[in-house]
């Protein structure tokens, strides 16, 4: 035991000292938190605008106008201009010198056939030009309301906005998390399984070739069994793992709470859309933890076989695509069952122990789960990993000796049955 | 005689297609250098690997220090530098002695000091925080070396241990061998390289095609494998030499090349008789030695010039399991 403490030691310390560790602690975070904040930050808040409104109308419209552009003090000042010879273009070059952001043109059609002209020198921002088209279009309906004697007053009391509230119910009760969370929730998981089973279960198959390569396997073997060996390389490599999940976990959540400091962040929750961020309870992070190291396990059982039975990194590359493609697969899937995580695809894909690893947190996620059906598919992976890392181990000690070509399916099968 | 700290009896080992050690026995005395002598694909490092357990014979045991157990059971007293060289190649030279030192049972903190100590001895001192790739092949065994034998091992196993060395290294570490021997360590070392053997071996076993041909005390080998031989150098004038060396009642065969002979006496010969015969037909010798024959002839004597080539091994590669 002593012997596979000292191997486990070995693959963490090195590999924690490696730069591209700590590489992807640092961007694993930023690139997630990217992935929520940069859509609203994009589309969020654009600064206010100054803009001058130029009235052509023969009523108040514009005055009125250019008073609840002034209401709205995040997004616009505007001064009113009466429209004369000169002044459109005055205010072009007033845009070009930048002086103003733009100019709006109204007269007495805009509250007749509701057009009106915005002229600025960005017109590319949907939230601008939103806030503008809202505002005209209050003011107007107010300017013709009145106008058919309609006490505006009253209508404003009339209006209500309905705001859809929904709430994931689990166990019976609702759980605080809406469905954009649950959705963006699935999603993440299903991205982080998928990353993180594959980068380290690369990691455990390159670890196995590099002993092979440099040929030192034959005085590992020499001291401790092929298979303690490997219990200890797939240990270390997932306590890496962990420990990685561990920082980006308590990173991500001090950037989450720093985000209404972050410029903009104040927006976040409108204009978030679906992907909000998702609220992660304890059973959700026991699910994640548990597929991630059944997959972990499963998959870098299957990649030391690759390390073992390669030569060197371009055959392992060639041997590696059924594991790879095995998990790709997987993660494809998801997509699917993001849709309708209860259709018979999505229930047989969480069964299966290749794909469970992903299909499963993501079902959990995204909807509420029969425990049964949770334990079933945590059962069959279990027995699975046991076989396939037998098979594999059997493989490994034979592999980890070998030169030359690499084995064919025959002489596989020759050696998970040697003695 | 005490128990052999190695004891093989009738190993054998088949490969797919052919068999690489053939019914081999073999014992190794405590507190000597025993060499396994043998052509290139003579099967002396899959005896190897059998006799660490790294490789499990079909049939035959293999019995180490007198005791029960397998070599990776009794690993923490083997040192074992393998045919191979191999160390990880971004590991700090401290760190990778540090945990092959732990896999042969020795506690970290303890292994620390010896590894420095070895480090200064061997002159890496400056290099013990460099990683193992920055440093050249000489350097890079004798830190692979030092790792054989840093947990201070009753038994030292090398394979081919001289091959790729340099004439310092080589020296360094014959030297450190022989220092083990001293303390009483046994070292077992593979050869194809006769001459490295004489030097430094008590004991030999020479085997070809799986199979052992002889072993015992070089002297003894020598003295019963070799025939009598002469060494002859002239000193300008021949006399009549090459009618001497032709008379088959007295040499049975001569290797003459310019000034130097090597005589190897017939059964009835007698070095006096060709010395007086020499000297009186006006030869003048600037030496004239009894001698015994080189491992070398005895090798190749034994060994035979087709042993060199192994049988052909198709499939060789596969099922070495």
């Amino acid at each position: 035991m002593r012997k596979v403490l000292a191997v486990i030691r070995r693959e963490f310390v090195e590999r924690v000292r490696q730069r591209w560790f700590w590489v992807m602690a640092v961007l694993g975070p930023l690139f997630f938190g990217a992935l929520f904040i940069l859509p609203t930050l994009l589309i969020g808040k654009t600064g206010v605008k100054h803009i001058a409104v130029v009235d052509g109308t023969t009523s108040t419209f514009g005055a009125t106008l250019t008073t609840r552009l002034n209401a709205d003090t995040a997004s616009f000042v505007a001064v009113r201009v009466v429209a004369g010879p000169e002044t459109i273009d005055s205010l072009r070059n007033a845009v070009d010198r930048k002086e103003i952001d733009g100019f709006l043109i109204i007269s007495d059609v805009a509250v007749d056939s509701g057009k009106a002209m915005y002229r600025a020198s960005n017109v590319s921002s949907p939230v601008t030009i939103g806030s503008l088209e809202h505002i005209i279009s209050e003011t107007v309906n107010a300017t013709r309301l009145e106008r058919e004697g309609v006490n505006p007053a009253l209508v404003a009391k009339a209006r209500i906005h309905v705001n859809l509230d929904s709430k994931k119910v689990s166990g019976g009760k609702e759980t605080g998390e809406s469905a954009g969370q649950s959705f963006s929730l699935a999603y993440f998981m299903g991205i982080i399984l998928y990353m993180a089973i594959l980068l380290y279960g690369i990691n455990v198959m390159s670890s196995v070739l590099e002993e092979k390569t440099t040929k030192i396997v034959e005085v590992l073997v020499s001291s401790l069994r092929p298979f303690q060996l490997l219990l200890g390389k797939v240990i270390g490599v997932g306590a890496v793992s962990i420990f990685q999940f561990l920082i980006w976990g308590v990173s991500t959540r001090l950037i989450i709470a720093q985000r209404r400091h972050l410029p903009g962040g104040g927006s976040m929750g409108d204009a978030g859309g679906i992907f909000q961020i998702p609220h992660v309870t304890a059973s959700t992070a026991v699910v994640f933890i548990l597929y991630f190291l059944g997959g972990f396990l499963l998959y870098s059982a299957m990649f030391s076989a690759v390390g073992a039975m390669s030569s060197n990194e371009q055959e392992a590359r060639q041997a590696q695509q059924p594991v790879v493609m095995l998990l790709v697969a997987s993660f494809i899937s998801m997509f699917a069952m993001l849709n309708d995580p209860g259709s018979t695809l999505s229930v047989t894909l969480s069964m299966i122990p290749f794909s469970a690893p992903i299909a499963m947190p993501v079902r959990w996620a995204a909807g509420n789960l029969p425990m049964g059906e949770v334990a079933l598919s945590l059962g069959i992976l279990a027995v699975s990993i046991l076989g396939v890392t037998w098979v594999a181990s059997r493989i490994y000690r034979v592999g980890i000796l070998m030169t030359g070509k690499r084995p064919n399916i025959k002489e596989l099968v020759r050696w998970v049955r040697a003695a | 005689m005490s128990q052999p700290i190695v004891a093989v009896d009738r190993i054998t080992k088949r490969f797919a297609g052919h068999t690489a050690v053939d019914s081999l026995s073999l014992a190794v005395p405590p507190g000597v250098i025993y060499g396994l002598l043998g052509p290139n694909g003579a099967g002396k490092s899959t005896t190897i690997r059998m006799i660490l357990n790294i490789y499990a014979p079909d049939s035959g045991t293999v019995r180490l220090f007198g005791e029960a157990g397998t070599g990776r059971d009794h690993s923490g007293r083997i040192g074992y530098l393998p045919e191979e060289r191999g160390l990880y190649p971004k590991m700090r030279v401290l760190d990778v002695l540090l945990f092959l030192a732990e896999l042969k049972g020795v506690d970290r903190r303890a292994a620390r000091p010896k590894a420095l100590d070895w480090l200064a001895r061997l002159g890496l001192s400056d290099w013990r925080m460099r990683k193992v790739n920055e440093l050249s092949k000489g350097m890079q065994q004798k830190v692979q070396f030092i790792s054989t034998i840093l947990h201070e091992p009753d038994l030292l196993v090398m394979d081919e241990a001289f091959s790729g060395l340099d004439p310092v290294n080589s020296q360094v570490l014959k030297d450190t061998v022989l220092e083990l021997r001293a303390r009483g360590k046994t070292i077992l070392f593979s050869t194809h390289i006769m001459e490295q053997a004489e030097k430094v071996c008590d004991h030999v076993c020479i085997i070809a095609r799986g199979k052992k041909l002889v072993d015992g005390t070089l002297s003894d080998i020598k003295r019963t494998h070799g025939g009598r031989h002469v060494l002859v150098n002239f000193d300008g004038a021949r006399g009549d030499a090459d009618r001497i060396f032709a008379d088959r009642r007295q040499v049975a065969k001569a290797d003459v090349s310019g000034q130097f002979a090597e005589l190897e006496l017939a059964p009835q010969g007698d070095a006096q008789e060709i010395l007086k015969a020499l000297v009186t037909s006006g030869a003048r010798l600037s030496r004239f030695e009894l001698a015994e024959p080189s491992l070398n002839k005895i090798f190749i004597d034994l060994v035979g010039p087709d042993a060199a080539n192994p049988v052909a091994r198709p499939d060789a590669e596969v099922a070495r399991a």
